[in-house]
């Protein structure tokens, strides 16, 4: 009785799904879509192996087989990971990808299967070198500005990291990042100062024409600003800017620099400062000037009775 | 001198009214689609009511754009006037008429504020413009330069570029920005302070003076706070009635 309890309580996960999930990816799901907490890997890491079934459906893949990015698992898929019985590209790919993918590199490298191109301009990108080459587990990939691979909405959507709306959070998740900054020697100042200039303020009220972090400095191939490969290099930049600001000159181009104020660029900051000292002694003036005014009226017309100093 | 005086008193002339008209409506227009971008970190949802009451922020822009133009060249067309007028003989320089400050001014504001704190027994007397109106006109003189012309060139970016030295392309636009946004953060608090309470929430005015719709203030309102010009205009006889 206890058992058909069991197997009772198992189906009901599958009754949810009503989308277009196949009927491999149910059996998966019939497990991996009610585990909490999380397993230890052979390898010693903890991974958490549970997917949102109906969010996993609603997302661009949402379609797709397990398999198809989960290839080791095609056989015995409870078999320990290893990477085989994968194609020899994938095979290959998984393998740089271990110290970066704890869960399933494969799977990661599968990436590659459809959106070829896109995988190759990565590794040639400075996210992508970071990873492949240098072995940086915390260098971006796919899924680090994609978001949860099964969860991967089209970029039109609200909840993509990458709509117009999440992109700039999406990049400030590692290039805010104290840590990493240092690591890795760029600035923290960068999203601010985006944020106080003029394409940041229209980004912020919602102009469709604002520019982000990819318009300029573009995304799946995207370099170090020195690269000379860079649209945001010196050379680069009449182009780059030109696309928004017709004829753009080597001189308009230097305006952005995210750089921040104070010591690296004393003249807005000590400007700014004077203006505020200008503001507050002009508020200072004309608040305390009109509240006198407005008391001594209220005085004159309540206390004096309508008598005034100034016709005697 | 013994003119008839009249109930009223033509203070401002057609132009100088519709002069006034443009100003403000174009100023009230640049505060509403401007304010959205002085704190953009504060709206919700990517959009306040600021910018969704233009239907978006590029209609805001363009909005912007037009009545900054328009409040420049009512500007244009009031300094060309002014200088016409002064050119052809019908407005002269005289001491108790001028809005250009003179030391009078330091003095009455000093004296006027001794009264406001019960520490003076008289209000000071003034001309035309008090210290008060010189002000008020001085600060939209002031900005119309500053807010005016870095407007300009954030607008028209590429061709600013041209005109700024080599050696300070690193810093201009920042001081630029600055200028534009604190400066219009003045002359929208001065306005709501100095120039409401003066010409809508004073006791005698509210809820505001006519004067900018007729041109006109009454003789008994003339003489009570511009006695200066009042004598000028209609001689000390008036005085005594």
């Amino acid at each position: 009785m206890k058992r058909v309890f069991l197997v009772a309580l198992l189906w009901i996960p599958l009754l949810c799904f009503t989308y277009s999930a196949s009927a491999e990816t149910f059996t998966c799901l019939a497990c991996h879509s009610a585990m909490k907490g999380k397993i230890r890997t052979e390898g010693g890491v903890l991974i958490d192996v549970n997917v949102d079934g109906e969010k996993y459906s609603q997302s661009v893949h949402g379609g797709f087989d397990c398999i198809i990015c989960h290839k080791q698992f095609g056989s015995n898929p409870h078999e320990p990971a290893r990477i085989t019985n994968v194609p020899q590209g994938i095979a290959s790919l998984a393998s740089k990808l271990t110290h970066k993918a704890k869960v399933d590199p494969v799977a990661l490298a599968a990436c590659s299967e459809c959106h070829g191109d896109i995988y190759k301009s990565w590794q040639q990108s400075i996210h992508g070198s970071n990873v492949i080459q240098k072995k940086q587990s915390d260098g971006a990939s796919c899924v680090d500005c994609h978001g949860l691979p099964h969860y991967i909405t089209p970029k039109n959507t609200a909840t993509s990291h990458i709509n117009k709306k999440n992109i700039v959070k999406t990049c400030g998740e590692c290039h805010e990042n104290e840590g990493l900054a240092r690591k890795y020697g760029f600035s923290t100042h960068i999203l601010e100062r985006y944020h106080e200039s003029f394409h940041g303020k229209k980004y912020a009220i919602g102009h469709p024409n604002a520019p982000t972090c990819v318009d300029c400095h573009k995304y799946h191939d995207i370099k170090k600003w020195e690269d000379p490969m860079s649209p945001v290099a010196w050379d680069n930049r009449t182009e780059t800017c030109g696309r928004c600001h017709k004829g753009a000159t080597k001189k308009f181009v230097t305006a952005i620099t995210h750089k921040p104020y104070g010591k690296d660029n004393p003249v807005p900051y000590y400007f700014e400062k004077g203006l505020i000292v200008l503001l507050l002694s002009v508020f200072a003036f004309i608040v305390g000037h009109v509240v006198l005014e407005a008391i001594s009226e209220i005085r004159d017309k309540v206390l004096r009775k309508g008598k005034e100093g100034h016709h005697e | 001198m013994n003119k008839e005086t009249p109930k009223e008193y033509l203070r401002f002339n057609t132009i100088e009214r519709i002069q006034h008209v443009i100003l403000f409506t174009t100023f009230l227009l640049l505060s509403f689609t401007g304010w959205a971008l002085k704190y953009p970190e504060q709206t919700v949802e990517h959009s306040s009511w600021l910018v969704r009451i233009w239907g978006g922020a590029k209609n805001a822009g363009i909005v912007h754009r037009i009545a900054g133009i328009t409040m420049l060249l009512d500007f244009v067309w009031h300094v060309l006037y002014l200088l016409y007028m002064l050119s052809t003989g019908k407005i002269k320089f005289h001491k108790d008429t001028t809005i250009i400050p003179l030391p009078k001014d330091v003095m009455d504001a000093v004296k006027n504020i001794l009264y406001f704190l019960g520490l003076g027994k008289e209000k000071p007397q003034f001309g035309r413009f008090s210290y008060i109106h010189k002000f008020d006109y001085w600060a939209v003189f002031w900005g119309m330069g500053i807010i005016g012309l870095s407007g300009l060139f954030l607008a028209f970016p590429v061709q600013s570029s041209y005109f700024f030295p080599s050696w300070s392309v690193n810093w201009i636009w920042e001081v630029i920005s600055i200028m534009h946004s604190d400066e219009a953060l003045l002359a929208i608090v001065f306005i709501l302070f100095w120039h409401f309470y003066n010409e809508h929430l004073k006791w005698n005015k509210f809820p505001m003076s006519m004067t900018w719709i007729t041109g006109k203030i009454s003789i008994e309102d003339m003489k009570h706070e511009h006695p200066l010009e009042y004598k000028l205009e209609f001689g000390d006889k008036g005085d005594n009635k």
